[in-house]
């Protein structure tokens, strides 16, 4: 795992530590953070990789996700070397958006990116992203296309499954699905030819693979776990994500996934996904769902559920406080916020309709909040750094 | 618009059963397109190539392209005539095609060709298919494929179902009362919310389509009671409104530790009649109401 923190300092902090002491006399304790200072000895030395920060929990690396309100509810971001995975809604609206917002994220950090699809070209996945409407935060517009210029200037592998495959009509069995072993050997040799595992020892400046792969699972990979319930090769999508995540584990990469898991039928294999992935987030709207017709729910476009977070390094993980988180699409944002049971609306619709102790009205809005904090953007959730 | 349903492109399902049967439907869309110029391509595997041409204009009928899987689909016989490499073959080689202007690929039946190839294979050529829309080069112009599949719902679980849905830009589903039929139209268009309509219709004799209103009024169905606004103020264990009575006691009552004169005097003489409480006691069986003191009879 790449991990940064008190690992690579700690080799020379014990000489040091009493230096500062005798010099400052004020405190033994020194702070952790990226500023390597005079501390090093000619150890492993703290190298600060655009786009990433080391965790205040545990020094564990991360990258952003694209979505603040994301990075906050899985613990600060996402940590470099995992995987995170999106079950995607029903319709498949909402979590190409998300996935778009993790690439965009890549291209204004100057990452390399691996985008590999059955169903679209990578170039026109690239090409429909999000652009980011201010330097500082990351705020992006959806509704704006990703300039051509900025693609071109950025490095990125696309992995197309029909050109890969030349259509032949045998179909060979073999332990994993073609399609799935190709993509496999890509990975593995974009990462080694560029280094992201260390093996190239010519490369000064060390970055970061963003890998993004969509609609893994679906008919298209050639994968038949949406299509049947008891299928033969029924570990095919188990395998896939058990080696992908060894080469993950191995590489300073990240890596994104969609999955249609309201296709796949036997429920144990998404069981079996769900502990083979790192972060899992489940994206339900309310399209087609008698939830669409709630009043508490009309002002949203879904649920977002957070399935799991992983404990690395860690015998416990952070798990968020809030349970009920909801999405919604703007015309140029995507919002996370908090709080849509009934709990809450009643704590709210009471606050609002009883009068107060001075006898005044408070007018607060649907989640109780009295004053707004970003550009549309509510939330509840505490902070984690 | 029933007929409409064509013109965005992509995979189109119509989805039968066994109540409400979709060739003359399908027979009548690809009249329409004929009528409008395009080219259309038929596979049929389910019924004869006669039974399907029945009904059709001579005209129609000579600008039909059809291709044969039905008489034999595994190529027994070996003479030219048959599709020498069966089912995929024959839809490979209409995705070899190349000449432009926009078509419509016509498969009777879809149901058929999912129980005879595996689920992943079709998926993948029907994608390949229908996503002809931009081809490499400049110069040819941009071709718009239509695939229209006739599926029968009931012959397939939900996991092929979901899969062909999945990858379907427009659904058509019939059903209907005993006396009409009805098409629910599903758009599912790549990065927007889908949107659904329904359109009663019927086929006459000439597979021409005739839209209709719907039913009369009192066979539609009426909003589901069950379901119920949600009201936070229902079962609630505590009040929310005070009656006036209640505001009256409520505001006349006196805090026990807020003075007033008279409650002065009532604690400063208690005496005079006032028997402001009492207490009742009622002795227990182990109570002694002797009041020495009890370790007396210890002998230390």
């Amino acid at each position: 795992m790449a991990s940064v923190g008190p690992c690579g300092t700690g080799t020379g902090t014990t000489g040091s530590v009493a230096a500062a002491a005798s010099k400052n006399n004020v405190t033994s304790f020194q702070r952790r953070g990226p500023r390597a200072s005079s501390s090093d000895s000619g150890g492993s030395r703290l190298v600060s990789i655009a786009g990433t920060r080391p965790s205040v929990r545990n020094g564990q690396l991360l990258v952003s996700t694209g979505l603040p309100a994301l990075d906050q509810l899985l613990g600060g971001g996402l940590a470099v070397g995992t995987v995170l995975l999106i079950e995607e809604d029903k319709y498949n609206i909402y979590s190409p958006l998300l996935f778009k917002y993790f690439l965009a994220e890549g291209i204004i950090n100057g990452h390399t990116l691996l985008v590999a699809s059955a169903k679209e070209e990578p170039e026109k996945i690239l090409q429909a992203g999000p652009v980011s409407s201010s330097r500082f935060g990351h705020y992006y517009d959806v509704s704006k296309k990703m300039p051509q210029e900025l693609i071109e200037a950025s490095k990125w592998h696309g992995f197309f499954l029909p050109k890969k495959i030349s259509s032949t009509l045998n179909i060979e069995p073999c332990s994993l699905t073609h399609g799935y072993i190709k993509l496999l050997q890509f990975i593995q040799k974009i990462i080694y030819e560029e280094g992201f595992d260390g093996s190239n020892p010519q490369k000064k400046q060390k970055n970061i693979l963003r890998i993004g792969i969509q609609n893994l699972g679906s008919p298209l990979w050639g994968d038949d776990v949406c299509c049947t319930e008891n299928c033969d090769n029924s570990h095919n999508l188990t395998k896939f994500l058990y080696i992908l995540r060894g080469l993950l584990r191995t590489s300073l990469s990240a890596c994104i996934i969609t999955m249609p898991t309201h296709l796949i039928q036997n429920k144990a294999i998404i069981a079996r996904i769900t502990n083979l992935s790192d972060t899992v987030v489940h994206l339900e709207s309310f399209i087609g769902s008698e939830r669409e017709a709630n009043p508490l729910y009309k002002d949203y476009h879904g649920l977002i559920h957070i399935r799991q977070i992983p404990r690395l390094n860690n015998l416990i993980c952070d798990v968020s406080d809030v349970k009920d988180l909801a999405f919604k699409l703007k015309r140029k944002l995507f919002t996370i916020e908090v709080g849509c049971g009934v709990g809450h609306c009643l704590r709210n619709w009471l606050l609002s309709h009883l009068p107060s102790a001075d006898g005044t009205k408070h007018i607060l809005d649907s989640w109780g909040h009295r004053e707004q904090k970003g550009p549309g953007w509510h939330t509840a959730a505490p902070e984690y750094q | 618009m029933l007929e409409s349903v064509l013109a965005s492109g992509g995979l189109v399902l119509l989805r039968d059963s066994v109540e409400w049967e979709g060739r003359s439907l399908l027979k009548a869309l690809i009249k329409k397109s004929v009528l409008c110029g395009e080219q259309v391509h038929i596979l049929g595997c389910e019924v004869s190539e006669e039974e399907f041409r029945d009904g059709f204009d001579v005209s129609i009928n000579s600008q039909l392209v059809y291709h044969d899987l039905f008489r034999d689909p595994l190529n027994w016989s070996k003479t030219g005539e048959a599709l020498p490499e069966g089912a995929l073959g024959a839809l490979r080689a209409m995705y070899r095609r190349t000449d432009p202007g926009p078509v419509i690929i016509a498969l009777d039946s879809l149901s058929w060709l999912l129980l005879h190839l595996p689920c992943t294979t079709l998926c993948q050529t029907l994608h390949t298919l229908s996503q002809q829309d931009t081809c490499s080069g400049d110069s040819s112009p941009v071709k718009r494929v239509c695939v229209l599949g006739l599926l029968h719902e009931e012959l397939h679980g939900p996991g092929p179902m979901g899969a062909l849905s999945s990858l379907a830009q427009t659904e058509v589903t019939l059903s209907g009362t005993a006396s009409q039929t009805s098409a629910h139209i599903l758009y599912r268009r790549p990065r927007q919310r889908p949107t659904h309509k329904i359109q009663w219709f019927s086929i006459l004799p000439d597979f021409s389509v005739d839209l209709q209103g719907g039913p009369p009024l009192e066979s539609q169905p009426h909003p589901d009671p069950d379901t119920p606004l949600v009201d936070p103020t229902t079962h609630l264990t505590f009040n929310l409104r005070l009656s006036k009575k209640e505001k009256e006691a409520k505001d006349s009552l006196t805090l026990p530790f807020q003075f007033s004169s008279e409650k002065q005097q009532a604690l400063l003489c208690p005496g005079s009649g006032q028997a402001t409480s009492h207490i009742f006691y009622e002795p227990d069986a182990y109570d002694d109401p002797d009041q020495e003191d009890p370790d007396d009879d210890l002998d230390i």
